[in-house]
């Protein structure tokens, strides 16, 4: 379990999470500036953060990024523009590029997960916005971390390949039993993944709930009011 | 092009075409004046070949040294913070520009013969001859490579930081898969910077050298031209000398990468990389070698200011008359260069976004760079000669200086005000088409955005003219004695003490108007690269 009791302060920001996260997909719902992005960033070691983070009552809070049970998605800038598709997969693996038969096996399959197998020697220039976010899927993979971090890395894909690309993080995440955190701004991408979904305004949790919460004709009053603006804004 | 863009752009193109007309001129006059069925007999000489060669050899292996130096102090620099780190950015970016003959006076004071370096460890150094020019060369270039390197870090997506924070990677990986991608974009432009400027270096051979075996192809035309008056062997030795750099820079950058990533509008965050024992004895080496290489020249300049002489010397009228000289030369020079500089920035980045002229950026940028491939004294001579064929005698010799001064410093001024203005291009062109704001009114919006820039651009075209002593070394005369000029003197005078006073006064000067540049015309926090 992902324990989390993290503080941040950032000139008028002043944010304060509180929660604790099961194993599964959860979706960080809320408007924009309200803090997700932060708290993904506070979880991976890329903002400094004050309080406690624990994960299986191991704390995490001062072990730098890399040391962390961690691999993070983000919007942009997954991938290395100089490494091939297997470089950047391997590189998830070892930094200095020299792999033993065994991973370099495991680099295999996760490509073969992924249907990479036939880009391993492009460039990311020469793929298209959805593999690059796969091989940005198949790096996380072969990392073998439990805690799966994804700041809306498919927002830029068409809806279409958006859904693909949430089918198989849910399907990694079931196959593999990873804690998965997906900052979205569509609660219907959190209905399409399903497991539990939170609300954050102004940096705190408001709601911690299931994801049926959403499709309730009368749903949770907490959510409705985001619910209503995101409604809007559609 | 619309005449409404023509209209617009006019005073830009008619400072690039005074530019161009004024290099014509001089050319032209310089090649009126020779012979060129002679020349074939120069190719003859040894002495020529013998020039050629070391000319070479000494750039080459300048260059070389400063860029292998520049660039673990660069990464050290970008991923290490300690005190003292801006003061060290600082004072790269002063070195770069320091008067050659007071850097030369600091490094004779720390590695002459009763030099510091000789008293603390009983080693001479050979100063006079190739380890003298090297040294005094990348005391000039290795800073100057530090900063060239830190702009092409400025190229790196802060995203591949974060992933390579994310993804454990030690240092040397960070450089392997990350830095060398975007330094090796950078290193060819550095190489051929520094090789010209090392080519075609004049003070530091004229003083440094030890004698003719130690010349190079500047040096040998300022002996053809100041001891021979022959414009014959000059034209020829300058035809050479810029056939040579176009050459060596043609192949350069035929081999280089292009680079084609733009700048981030974004300021990089800095993450967590592994460290290791082993990147930390690296950088404490490579920041070691460049303390020891810049900061002990620069703190022997300042030796002389406990003697009992410095007073003495300051109560001379002729230091003065050196100091107002100096100033006369140095601000229209600056003006000029900034002014030339922003002709070609906005002549430049008009071009940028428009399909039918997006190769012309480059070559606007190349065109200003010109100016080092050709010996300045060849320009300056030639200039003279045109001035002097329309009626304009010995009084032409200031102006002569004030412009040659201003087109040498034009390349630094292009380094540091290009990559503001077509930051700006870039990221507010769309809404100035659509808003239709051009000419005094852009101007007004981005001053705040380039003020950076361009007081950086004026600093360095003051302290460059400031220094100079190329040009006021062909035609300084009896009323026009700049400071370093007044320090070559007193220095050939064996009057090396009463020189070190005045060294202490033209360093001085310096850091005030650079201060005073920066601080005015830059605003309050000037950014520190």
């Amino acid at each position: 379990m992902l324990s989390i009791n993290l503080l941040y302060d950032w000139e008028r920001f002043h944010a304060h999470y509180c929660v604790n996260i099961e194993p599964g997909m959860t979706t960080l719902l809320g408007a924009s500036g309200e803090g997700k992005s932060t708290l993904l960033h506070l979880l991976g070691g890329f903002l400094e953060g004050r309080g406690g983070l624990f994960f299986n009552e191991k704390s995490l809070l001062s072990l730098p990024a890399y040391e962390r049970p961690i691999s993070t998605l983000f919007q942009s800038d997954n991938l290395f523009p100089q490494l091939t598709v297997w470089q950047n997969v391997a590189i998830g693996l070892s930094p200095s590029l020299s792999l033993s038969s065994e991973q370099k096996i495991r680099v295999q399959w996760a490509l073969e997960k992924t249907q990479l197998v036939d880009k391993a020697k492009r460039f990311p220039q020469a793929l298209s916005g959805g593999q690059a976010q796969r091989v940005a899927i198949a790096r996380a993979l072969v990392r073998k971390k439990p805690i799966l971090l994804l700041d809306e890395p498919f927002s830029a894909l068409d809806p279409s390949l958006r859904e693909e690309m949430l089918h198989l993080v849910n399907e990694v995440t079931m196959e593999f039993g990873l804690t998965t955190l997906l900052v979205s701004h569509l609660p219907y991408e959190a209905s399409l993944v399903g497991g539990r979904v939170i609300l954050i305004e102004q940096g705190r949790i408001a709601a911690h709930e299931p994801v049926s919460v959403l499709s309730q004709l009368d749903p949770h009053p907490l959510f409705l009011n985001y619910l209503g603006l995101s409604r809007v804004g559609a | 092009m619309s005449f409404r863009a023509i209209k617009t752009l006019l005073p830009a193109l008619l400072g690039v075409g005074f530019f161009l007309l004024m290099g014509a001129a001089s050319l032209s006059a310089l090649f009126r004046y020779s012979e060129p069925h002679s020349w074939f007999g120069f190719l003859q000489q040894p002495y020529l070949w013998r020039v050629v060669r070391f000319s070479l050899w000494q750039a080459l292996l300048s260059s070389g040294l400063s860029l292998l130096l520049a660039i673990p102090v660069a990464s050290c620099l970008i991923h290490r913070q300690f005190y003292g780190r801006a003061a060290l950015l600082q004072l790269f970016s002063v070195s770069m520009v320091v008067p050659t003959i007071v850097a030369i006076l600091g490094l004779v004071v720390v590695y002459g013969r009763a030099g510091w370096f000789n008293q603390l460890f009983g080693v001479q150094v050979p100063l006079y001859g190739l380890t003298g020019i090297l040294l005094a060369h990348v005391f000039f270039n290795m800073p100057l490579a530090v900063r060239l390197l830190l702009q092409g870090y400025d190229l790196i997506p802060s995203g591949q930081w974060r992933q390579a924070s994310q993804l454990g990677f030690s240092r040397l990986a960070a450089f392997r898969w990350i830095e060398w991608h975007y330094m090796k974009k950078v290193l060819p432009g550095a190489f051929v910077l520094i090789f010209m400027l090392c080519f075609s270096s004049f003070a530091v051979v004229l003083s440094l050298g030890g004698g003719p075996k130690f010349s190079t192809l500047e040096v040998a035309i300022y002996q053809a031209l100041r001891f021979d008056f022959d414009l014959n062997k000059a034209s020829f030795l300058a035809l050479l000398q810029v056939f040579i750099c176009t050459f060596f820079a043609a192949i350069v950058y035929r081999i280089a990468p292009v680079n084609r990533q733009d700048v981030s509008v974004l300021r990089a965050t800095s993450y967590l990389l592994k460290d290791s024992l082993w990147a930390r004895f690296v950088d404490f080496v490579a920041l070691g070698c460049a303390f020891v290489l810049v900061i002990p020249p620069f703190l022997a300049i300042f030796e002389p200011i406990f003697s009992p002489l410095f007073l003495d010397t300051l109560l001379s009228p002729a230091l003065w008359r050196a100091v107002l000289v100096s100033l006369q030369i140095a601000i229209p020079a600056a003006l000029i260069s900034l002014l030339l500089g922003v002709c070609f920035s906005v002549l430049a980045r008009f071009c940028v976004a428009r399909r039918y002229v997006a190769s012309l950026p480059n070559k606007i940028e190349h065109l200003g760079n010109m100016i080092l491939m050709v010996p300045g004294l060849v320009i300056a001579t030639g200039l003279f000669l045109t001035l002097r064929e329309v009626g304009w005698g010995l009084e032409s010799s200031y102006w002569v200086v004030v412009w040659v001064n201003a087109v040498m410093a034009l390349p630094f001024v292009l380094r540091a005000l290009m990559p503001v203005m077509y930051q700006q291009e870039r990221r507010f062109r769309n809404v100035y088409l659509s808003l239709g704001v051009q000419a005094w009114s852009r101007w007004q919006l981005e001053w705040p955005l380039i003020r950076k820039g361009v007081a950086q651009a004026f600093g360095y075209a003051l302290l460059l003219s400031l220094g100079d002593m190329g040009v006021i070394a062909l035609f300084g005369s009896q009323g026009l004695v700049s400071l370093p000029l007044y320090l070559f003197q007193l220095i050939g005078a064996y009057r090396l003490e009463e020189g070190s006073c005045v060294a202490v006064v033209l360093i001085t000067l310096c850091l005030l108007l650079f201060y005073c540049a920066t601080r005015f015309i830059g605003g309050r926090s000037l950014a520190e690269h």
